[in-house]
């Protein structure tokens, strides 16, 4: 695994608030989070963890416009060089007639490739396994992660307390 | 400031633009043909298009409050004030009414008797395109319409002063509400096809209603962006913020690629289908009025889709402002292009035929009239005078519409939703911002 044997202290919190405030604290306190698990998107977190917004949809854009143009030039070729047929007295290069596909073949390109480009960026792929912290995480409590593999005691002991004094209800380490 | 004070330099400046609108249809009056085209299809032209602003104002209303949305209370007293301008569209399209009886105009072909009879398409059509169900339709639609708008405000305004507990004004809303929006749906189609479509009295299409619906709505979109950005420009609305407007933005983004694709689909259906009879609407237009049909995409998919595209050019005064002028222009010049091509062949045949007499002459003289569509002002583009006129009904519009909200509280401060319209987010830029809400 590639993250094999990295020590990792997290506190469990039970709302959504509770955890935005604890990673402003600890923002403000200049420590650094290794990350942050929600079942589910928390309304601000990205801002309060002070990262950029995603480059995703610009990647989307050249997707889709690689697309389009995709569709276009093909059956332009085909339809005008490699094989003209007639449909319904129509010219061979009937644009009407192309839109439609082009707007499909646009929307596959943008969503296939913006999956792909997700995964690789993430990391994922068929056969790979992700630690998780807890189970609970992809359920009801809100998880910081602190990596502290290279920490002393006195460090660690400052993090576990600054877990529980945001509203952690619970504070565990995991060897990942 | 919760109340809006409509004094003043913004009444001397909308009735001077009421007064330049006035100057300009009188200018097109006098220099018109002898039907007065130009200046009866101006007319019909921007009553139609604000008086569906105003429809669209009571139909976003209705839907939202049917959908338990929340985001636009905050401006909700703008939309009422909107949909109350559908008493003037009343008023507006009287006198087209009272032009068809008194035979002042030559809007409609199938108001002409004597063509309907020598015509079997139009006397197949006459049990629906006639003068008594286009007087009937618009009086009795237009009141219902103009009815609900005023149920919907005068609830939501008793609703400041003896909203309880219990919402009991909202509930009362919801069921109007819900009643409306079938309603609405049956009847704007109606209208549409009397107002607008019937202008091509032989042609139809399924999807006009459709796409003549989405033009109104963008344009009150539009129209509502500018607005606000206007009223907070004074000093009102301040709570409402970039959110608000963003989701405003959306909209405008989203309907305009809904309007792309209504108008794609027609055209479409027609270009393939190769049926003689529907592809001459789009043949007409390709061949004699190629601005209005390519601006037309221009203005209204083109622009909007590739300025509005990117996120952040929703959040920024500038951008939406600018956006909003064009799509606001592009729709007023989609109901330009939909009408005045149809009213110019209508006219040309009557003139054509009056000069002939009857007899045999006259059909070689609608044969001529359908060639003769050259450049011509008013019809081929918009002129100066159109320009004018659109902006003296606008100032109608904007009079009668801040008169409207100067009138009561923008604050609907017993609405359920109004404690989530001042606290909605659509996009967190400081933490701050949300951290500060509890």
């Amino acid at each position: 695994m590639r993250n094999a044997n990295k020590e990792v202290l997290y506190g469990l919190y039970d709302d959504e608030e509770v955890l935005l405030k604890a990673v402003v604290k600890a923002q403000h306190e200049h420590r650094t989070i290794m990350d942050v698990f929600t079942p589910f998107p928390v309304h601000g977190l990205d801002p309060a963890l002070g990262l950029s917004e995603s480059r995703l949809h610009i990647a989307g854009f050249v997707y889709g416009a690689i697309g389009t143009l995709t569709a276009l030039l093909f059956m332009t070729w085909v339809f005008t060089r490699d094989w003209p047929i007639i449909f319904g007295g129509k010219p061979y290069f009937s644009l009407p007639a192309f839109i439609p596909i082009t707007f499909e073949v646009t929307v596959l390109f943008a969503s296939i490739g913006m999956v792909v480009t997700f995964y690789t960026i993430c990391g994922m792929a068929p056969g790979v396994t992700n630690p998780t912290l807890d189970d609970r995480i992809t359920d009801d409590k809100f998880c910081i992660a602190f990596d502290v593999t290279n920490a002393d005691a006195d460090e660690k002991s400052d993090i576990q307390s600054f877990l529980s004094g945001s509203g952690a209800s619970e504070v565990n380490t995991k060897n990942i | 400031m919760d109340q809006l004070n409509f004094t003043g330099k913004h009444k001397t400046v909308l009735i001077g633009f009421m007064i330049l609108g006035l100057v300009c249809m009188g200018l097109t009056f006098a220099f018109d043909d002898e039907l007065h085209t130009r200046f009866w299809s101006n007319y019909l032209h921007n009553s139609v298009f604000f008086t569906g602003i105003a429809f669209i104002s009571v139909f976003v209303l209705a839907a939202f409050i049917t959908a338990l949305a929340g985001w636009h209370v905050i401006f909700k007293r703008v939309w009422e004030a909107y949909a109350q301008f559908l008493l003037v569209g009343l008023g507006l399209m009287l006198l087209v009414i009272i032009g068809i009886w008194g035979h002042f105009h030559h809007l409609y072909h199938w108001a002409d008797k004597e063509a309907v009879a020598a015509d079997p398409i139009l006397s197949g059509k006459s049990s629906f395109l006639n003068p008594v169900w286009y007087t009937l339709g618009t009086i009795l639609i237009l009141g219902t319409w103009a009815f609900f708008a005023w149920k919907l405000r005068q609830l939501s305004l008793d609703e400041d002063k003896n909203g309880t507990a219990d919402f009991d004004h909202h509930r009362r809303m919801r069921i109007w509400a819900a009643a409306f929006l079938p309603i609405a749906g049956f009847t704007s189609a109606a209208m549409v096809w009397q107002w607008v479509m019937s202008v091509d009295a032989h042609w139809y299409s399924t999807l006009f209603a459709w796409y003549t619906t989405a033009s109104w709505f963008l344009s009150a979109v539009s129209l509502t962006i500018l607005t606000l950005v206007f009223l907070k420009s004074q000093g009102y609305l301040e709570k409402v913020t970039f959110d608000h407007l963003h989701d405003l933005g959306k909209y405008m983004f989203a309907f305009s690629i809904f309007w792309t694709y209504l108008w794609f689909s027609q055209y479409m259906l027609i270009w393939y289908g190769n049926v003689g009879e529907e592809t001459v609407y789009y043949r007409h237009r390709l061949d004699h009025y190629p601005v209005l049909f390519y601006g037309n995409l221009l203005l209204n998919f083109v622009a909007p889709f590739f300025i509005l595209m990117r996120n952040d050019n929703k959040r920024k005064y500038g951008t939406l402002v600018f956006t909003s002028v064009i799509v606001f222009f592009g729709h007023w010049w989609d109901f330009f292009q939909m009408i005045k091509p149809g009213v110019r062949i209508t006219a040309m045949e009557a003139l054509a035929h009056h000069a002939s007499g009857h007899g045999e002459h006259a059909e070689h003289a609608t044969e001529a009239a359908h060639h003769a569509v050259d450049f011509a002002m008013g019809f081929s583009i918009p002129g100066l005078l159109e320009i004018g006129t659109m902006l003296g009904f606008l100032a109608l519009f904007l009079y009668f519409v801040l008169n409207r909200m100067s009138k009561v509280p923008f604050t609907a401060k017993n609405d359920p939703y109004w404690e989530e319209t001042t606290h909605h987010v659509v996009e967190i830029h400081d933490v701050e911002q949300v951290l500060g809400h509890h």
